[in-house]
Order: C-alpha cells, then structure tokens, then sequence
C-alpha cells in the first residue's frame, strides 16, 4: 500500500549523502539498498542496536547449562562404572558442555539473525534489482504524490541517475 | 531428609569413584572393595608348563570360532587366553618363559571408559564385562587396552558339521563386527550364583567356581577365587612373596597376579 | 590491496560467477560422470562388500586394530580445518586477500565433514547400530558413554558440521539474492527459496555483519576444539606413541598445514576450470604460500620436540616405539612424510615459488601425501609396538582399504563438482569490496545490465 521513492546512485558516497538531506528534510527513516555494505551509515541515519548478541548469549548459556545435563544426567539414569572413574566426570562433561554451549550459541545468533533483520521476508517488499549489481538506491515512504515530488526533488539534486516511484504490495 | 540432603548425598557418592547398588543407594557410597565378590585369578608361572590346555578348553567352553590358519597368519587369532613365550639366555643356557595371558580384568580398566555405547563396563563382581548386543565395533577398547587381550570379529563364523554340537548352549555365538575377550568364564560364576541362592546360602564357596582354564591346567597353575574371601585359596596364593601384576606401572589395578621365582643372577 | 589494473566492474563480478553457475560445457559433464563412477566403483561397491563379508576385508588384525580408515577419518577432518577455520581467523583480522577465495574452502570444510563421517561408518563393525553413539530417548533406555573420547567426537563433529553448514549458508545468502535475478527456471525458484527474500537494505547488512561476526568468533574456538578432541581419541589411551600431550596442537596444526595446502590445490583448479583468473592471482598464491612456510615451520618443530622426548627418555617403551617408527618396517614411509612436509615446504622461502600457480600445486599435493603419511604412521606404527612384546605385529592395508581411500577423493570430487554449478563459488559482495566504486555510466547512457524477469 506505501508508495516508495526510489533513488539510484552509482556510488555509495552520493546515495548516503542524498539519504542524509532525506532524513534533514523531514522524512520517515530511509532505507539503503547496495550490492555491499556500506561505511559511515551509522554516522549519517543514527545508530542501530542489534539484538542479535542477546540471542546468542543466552543461547550459549542454555547450551552450556544443557551440555552438562545431558551429559550428567543420562550418566546417572542407569549407574554403571568404568574405568574406575566416578559417576559423574568433570573433565569429559566439561567437553560435552563446551561443545554443546558453541552449537546453541551458533543457532541462537541465527534465530537472532532472522529476527532482528525480520527475515525472510514474507509479505513483498521493495526490491530494486540493480542493487546487486552495481547501483545504490536510497528509498523512502511517500504517503501522497506531493511528498513524492519533494522526494524526487531531493534525490536529484543529490545526483541521483533515476528516480522510481515503487509501490509494496500489502498483505 | 529434604531435597537438597538428599541432592548433595547424591552427588557426593556419584563422584567418589566406587560401584553403588541401585536398589540398595541409601545416600552411602560403597568403594570397589566392597563388590559383592571380586574375583581374582592367580598364575603360578614357575608351574605353567606351556601346554595351551587352558586355550583349547577356553576355546571349547566359550564357542571360540577357529579362524583357520590363514587368518591366523594374517594376525587375526582368536584366543581369549594366550601363552606368551618369551626366551632369555642364548645356546646352550636358554630358559623360558610362558606367560597366560587373558583379560586382567582391571579395577581401573582403560578399555571402559572409551567405548562410546557402553558396551563394556565394570560389574558387581569386579568383573570386566563386555556385552555383545550393543557393542558397534569401534575397536577403541582393543586399542586402549596395553595387554592386548580383546580379539575381534572380523568376519562371521561357520563351525563345520560335526564341531556344531560341540558348542556350550550357555554362551552366545557373536558376530561379525564384535569385539569379545575372556569373561573369567561368567556364565559358570553366574550359574554358582544361582545354585547358592537356590541353596539357601548367600556366599558362593571357594572352589565352586572355576572358569574352564582353572579346571583344564595340568600342572595346577591357575587359582580361582574370591579375594574378598580371606581364607580362600587364591587369597592366600595372593600373599606370596613371588606375586607380580603384569604392567603395574600403568595404574590399571588388574585382578590377575602372576607368581614367578626371580633368581638373584638373572640378567 | 595492489592498485586495480584488472579494469574489473561491479556487473563484470555478477556476470562472471553467473555464468560460472550457468554454463556447463561438455567437459564438465563429462569430469562428473567420472567422478561419479569412480566414487561407485572405487567407494561404494568395495565398502558394501565389506559390509557382507566383515571387517576382515581390510587389512586389519590383531594388534592393529585401527587401520587406514581411521587414517582416513582424521586425515579429513584435517582437511575441514582449512575453509572454515581460516576463513573466519581472516575474517576477524580483516584480511582483504580472503575475500576471492573464502566461499570454496568453506565449501572444501563441509564436504570434508561429510566425508569424514563417512569414513566413521566405514571403520565401525556394525555400522546399522552407529545411531546408538547419539543421544536420543529409546525404549531400551540407554544413552551413550559421555566418558568417552568418541563421543567427544560426535559431539564436536556434529557442533562443527552445523556451524560449518550455517557459517557458509549465512554468507552466501546476498549471493543468492545477486544470482537469482539473472537466472531462470529451476535455478531462479532454489535461489528464490535460498536468498530468503535478501534485498540487500542497510538493516539487513548491518544484522548480517553482526552476526556473521559472531558466529566467525564461536567457530575458531570451536574448530581448534574439534581437532583437538579427535586427537585425544589417541593421547588419553596408554598406548606408548599416542599418550602424549603435544598431540592436542600436533593435529591442531597439522590439521591447519594440510587444508591449507588442499585450499591450495582447489584454488589452482578454480581459477584454471571455472574462468576465475582475474579473481583468484598471485597474491593469494603468495600468502597461502607464506602461511603454508610458517606452519611447515612449526610442524616441523612439533615433531622434533616427540622425537627429543622419545629419545631422551632412554630406554622407555616410547623410545621403542621411536626407533621402530624411524628404522621399522614402515621407515621409508617416515622418511618420505618428511621429505614431503619438513623439507620440500621450505622452498616456500623464495617469492618466485610462492607465486607460480603449478610449483605451488605440486607442493600442495606433495604436502597432502605427507600428511596422510603422517595421519598413517600415527594409526599404523603405533599399534604395531605396544608394551607387550608378543603382542607386536605389522599392519599391512589391504586392496578394499586402498581402494575406498581413492574413493573418498573422487566422492569430494564429486560433492565439490556439484557445488560449484549450485552455490556461487566466488563470494560476489566480498569481491566488489575489494574493487574500486563504480563509475557513472558508460558514455552511450545505456545501463551496462538489465534485470531478466
């Protein structure tokens, strides 16, 4: 239903120059699309936090903790000694802890991935498709075709090579 | 006692090293001194003569497949109990020496902590036991064992018409991919066991119980018993001052002692 | 970064590792239908003879009970140290000359795994029952050892595969976003699948960055881990060649020297088969080769220290097995394992060498026969010399042995000739970051690409 404007620049410098004036002028944050990422976006739009080091901090935690409940847990289930070694073994459960604490700190920091980045996407998004090759774009909502003309007045006087109006489909 | 006496009694009796009884766990831990026997074996070697009775009447006694003499030259034997033969001295001063080797069947057996299925563990009777259903053959316990004393199958057996009648219908007949050494002949301790219980004694008594080894040795070399059992004959056979553990440097606290006379010019 | 004179543009990275995945010539069906066949013929049919008739196949007996398979297992795992490990060291310290080569050697750790894990069910008895080693509830309520140094190894292996698996997936995904718009049919619907819907906005990079990062830092620690722990399945036995401390950072570096060396012998057949020449050059070459100097380097050292410790003992069991594993029967192939991995890696030292593509190739190989000598002689001489001395023997492999290990090869040929025509195995973004910013268009006003959808 939001109506986007679209900017293509060549290099990065403009495009984040231009989403810059974007956000000064007034407009709801804009977005940047680019085939790699780009430096110094932090300094121009503000800084993100991401929640991904949460997710794998507890995933880790939740690893460790089941690493060695698996492991000392199912040793006392049914007792039986070898080696003359005790029930429960600190040094080899402490592997098992180990490696259990990496794989669930691993599968965290993807669920944290997808999560924080609302991935995949499910609902159609703007999408421009020069972006993976070599074109960056800025975008940015316009809620009628008056903000849309500011948009593009904006973008070309930052040296924009085109301007698109994208509409996203709803749903 | 409230959850967290009864956690922390838990805990400390699993991490003492020892062999708790499940029915009987009341909080108390019980160390590897106290197995219900611990059966001990004792080799008298000034006595062994080298014969192999005891390999021929293991071989009987516990379905030992023959594996032929092409695998055997291929280093594939199969022989729970072997005679090492080893010579000092040269011509015409040799002497030797002939040590039965078995399973020791270690107190602190390295083979057990390494089998990832738990295919052999540490039982009651102090014996070393190894169970055949969930073994996988990973052949790591043969590795980590320094007596070399666990064979393994490396292809299933045939036993020609008419050695077939001739096998024990006490003992299973493994397959390929399994690994199996020396039991102390478990299947006759088990069924001493059963015959005391049936007896209405508790204890099995000294001399009841001989593996097939024991029973075959000519010579009288080979003593059976239980150590917990002060009078018994290995018992005693234990304290003498000729008594060695074949690499008791390794801390593997193995169960079979070996006797042997060492004159004071040997080389 | 050496000033750019390959004149190469952002478009030229996406045509070029796109027409990589789209172009198959005959030659290429042709390399895959051998591989496959010889994986049947050289890998399957001897393993599934093994399976009817049992181990005795192979060449192993009593006292060697490990043979060329478990030779086999660690030698692979060694290799899987390679992509990931070095990929993601590299990414940590910001290194711009990884970024051409990263996505194959990550690709080379997976299918080592997975080799390697087939080499595990090779090397069992009875490998129907392999799953009891996981844990998992069943009705006979048992669970395995986790005493046990194997199941360290099953543990670590399965830790390492997945984060193998999602490490190389994770950076892939924007690859897959820049192929699929130029491709079509069933290549277009699985990169549709696979790119998730990437768009390549600044909160995705900034997420993606984030976490690629983190999951770069778990995996270091986790793939010194995993070699270590495959070394302990020797050094906490007490057979006298394997109960030693130094084996934890022995296979460490080992593992280290011999994928990097494999890195080498992928990259030579990328960049001369799948047309990346202007990608992968002499640069890299050079410091594989630098990195390939200073690990000989300290393999080398590595052995020398068991070789004084061994000796210096005196007459111990270990100095046994020293002088067998040096004089035995297998000392022409200690001498060899030397000559390959101590010696020939020091021509390293001259520039010249490190930068021509086939010197590099034949050391890199030369390296890898060394190695699995080494992973060999380990298994192999050890076993033979144990404490008792009628229990020694000589442990030969047998034709069903040799022949599956040429097997696993053309089974990571064949697993690798796939990925290449499925996955980009040149990472797209990482390589634009290397390239200097695109220029305005070209003077005919005309867009050098335009979208096939």
């Amino acid at each position: 239903m939001a109506t986007n404007a679209v900017g293509l620049f060549h290099a990065p410098s403009t495009a984040l120059v231009a989403a810059g004036e974007l956000k000064g002028a007034g407009f709801a944050r804009p977005s940047l699309m680019s085939p790699v990422p780009i430096e110094g976006v932090e300094e121009v739009l503000g800084k993100k936090r991401s929640a991904i080091k949460n997710f794998t901090f507890f995933g880790a935690v939740f690893g460790g903790i089941f690493g060695f409940a698996l492991a000392a847990g199912t040793a006392v289930l049914y007792l039986h000694p070898t080696g003359g070694r005790p029930i429960i073994t600190i040094p080899p459960f402490l592997i098992i802890t180990y490696e259990m604490t990496i794989l669930f700190g691993i599968l965290a920091t993807v669920l944290g991935f997808f999560v924080s980045a609302r991935f995949p996407a499910i609902r159609e998004r703007v999408y421009v498709p020069e972006t993976a090759v070599d074109k960056f774009a800025v975008t940015v909502v316009c809620e009628d075709d008056d903000i849309f003309r500011r948009a593009e007045t904006i973008l070309r006087d930052a040296g924009a090579e085109e301007v698109r109006k994208v509409t996203e489909d709803g749903g | 006692m409230s959850f967290i006496d009864v956690f922390r009694a838990r805990w400390r009796a699993y991490r003492e090293p020892g062999y708790i009884y499940g029915d009987e766990f009341d909080g108390a831990r019980r160390d590897y001194a106290e197995f219900d026997y611990a059966w001990t074996m004792t080799i008298d070697l000034d006595r062994c003569t080298g014969c192999e009775a005891c390999v021929t009447a293991c071989q009987a006694e516990n379905n030992i497949p023959i594996v032929g003499e092409a695998a055997f030259a291929k280093g594939r034997q199969m022989q729970w109990i072997r005679i090492e033969r080893y010579w000092e001295g040269e011509y015409p001063n040799i002497k030797l020496g002939f040590i039965p080797m078995m399973c020791q069947h270690c107190d602190s057996a390295p083979c057990e902590t390494v089998c990832p299925v738990s295919a052999t563990y540490h039982n009651q009777d102090g014996l070393n036991a190894q169970v055949y259903n969930r073994c996988i053959g990973t052949r790591s316990c043969a590795v980590y064992c320094p007596y070399e004393v666990r064979y393994f199958n490396y292809n299933s057996h045939v036993w020609d018409a008419p050695l077939g009648e001739q096998l024990n219908p006490d003992v299973s007949v493994r397959e390929k991919g399994v690994m199996e050494k020396c039991t102390f002949c478990i299947q006759r301790i088990r069924q001493a066991k059963d015959q005391a219980k049936d007896d209405g004694r508790r204890r099995v008594r000294d001399g009841e119980v001989q593996p097939a080894c024991v029973q075959t040795c000519p010579a009288e070399a080979l003593i059976f018993g239980d150590r917990k059992d002060p009078e018994s004959r290995v018992s005693i056979s234990m304290n003498d001052p000729r008594a060695y553990r074949v690499l008791e440097e390794l801390n593997t606290d193995p169960s079979v002692i070996y006797l042997k006379k060492v004159a004071d010019d040997a080389g | 970064m050496p000033a750019d004179d390959r004149n190469i543009s952002y478009a030229d990275v996406n045509r070029d590792v796109v027409r990589s995945l789209v172009e198959t010539g005959r030659a290429y069906y042709i390399t895959l239908a051998t591989a496959i066949t010889l994986t049947l013929v050289f890998f399957f049919f001897p393993w599934f003879y093994q399976l009817f008739y049992g181990l005795g196949a192979s060449g192993i007996n009593h006292p060697s009970v490990w043979g060329t398979y478990l030779a086999s297992f660690i030698f692979w795992i060694g290799l899987s140290h390679s992509g990931t490990l070095l990929s993601c060291v590299l990414h940590i310290t910001n290194s711009p000359w990884r970024k051409a080569m990263y996505r194959s050697a990550e690709a080379m750790t997976l299918f080592s795994l997975i080799v390697a894990a087939t080499m595990v069910m090779v090397h069992l008895g009875r490998p129907w029952f392999i799953h009891w080693a996981v844990p998992y509830p069943n009705q006979m309520e048992l669970w395995p050892n986790f005493r046990s140094p194997l199941l360290f190894d099953v543990m670590a292996i399965t830790t390492y595969l997945t984060g193998s698996t999602i490490f190389i997936y994770m950076g892939t995904i924007p690859d897959f976003a820049a192929v699929r718009d130029r491709t079509s049919g069933w290549r277009h619907h699985m990169y549709v699948l696979l790119s998730l819907g990437w768009r390549g906005t600044d909160t995705e990079w900034h997420r993606l960055g984030w976490a690629y990062t983190f999951l770069a830092v778990l995996i270091i620690p986790l793939a010194v881990s995993v070699h270590s722990i495959v070394s302990w399945d020797f050094a906490l036995s007490i057979v006298p060649a394997f109960h030693q401390t130094i084996f934890a950072p022995y296979f460490v570096v080992g593992a280290i020297y011999s994928g990097t060396a494999g890195i080498v012998t992928v990259m030579f057949m990328l960049r001369k088969y799948m047309g990346f020449s202007r990608y992968i050059t002499e640069l890299h070459f050079d410091n594989l080769g630098k990195l390939l100097l200073v690990l000989s380097l300290i393999w080398t050292y590595i052995n020398v220290l068991e070789l004084f410790t061994a000796w210096f003992s005196g007459t111990s069991t270990e100095y046994e097995a020293l002088t067998y594993k040096l004089f035995g029967y297998y000392a022409w192939l200690y001498w060899e394992m030397i000559l390959f991995c101590a010696l020939a890696p020091l021509l390293l030292i001259s520039t010249r060498f490190r930068s021509s593509f086939v010197p590099m190739l034949i050391l890199s190989i030369a390296i890898n026969i060394g190695m699995y000598t080494e992973r060999f002689l380990i298994v192999g001489t050890s076993l033979s010399r144990q404490y008792l001395p009628d229990a020694w023997g000589v442990y030969v492999p047998s034709l069903v042995e040799l022949s599956i290990l040429a097997g696993t090869l053309a089974l990571f040929v064949t697993m690798f000739l796939v990925f290449v025509k499925i996955f980009p195995s040149v990472s797209i973004y990482e390589v634009k970051e290397t390239l200097p910013e695109p220029q305005p268009e070209s003077e005919t006003g005309v867009p050098e690409w335009q979208p096939t959808q």
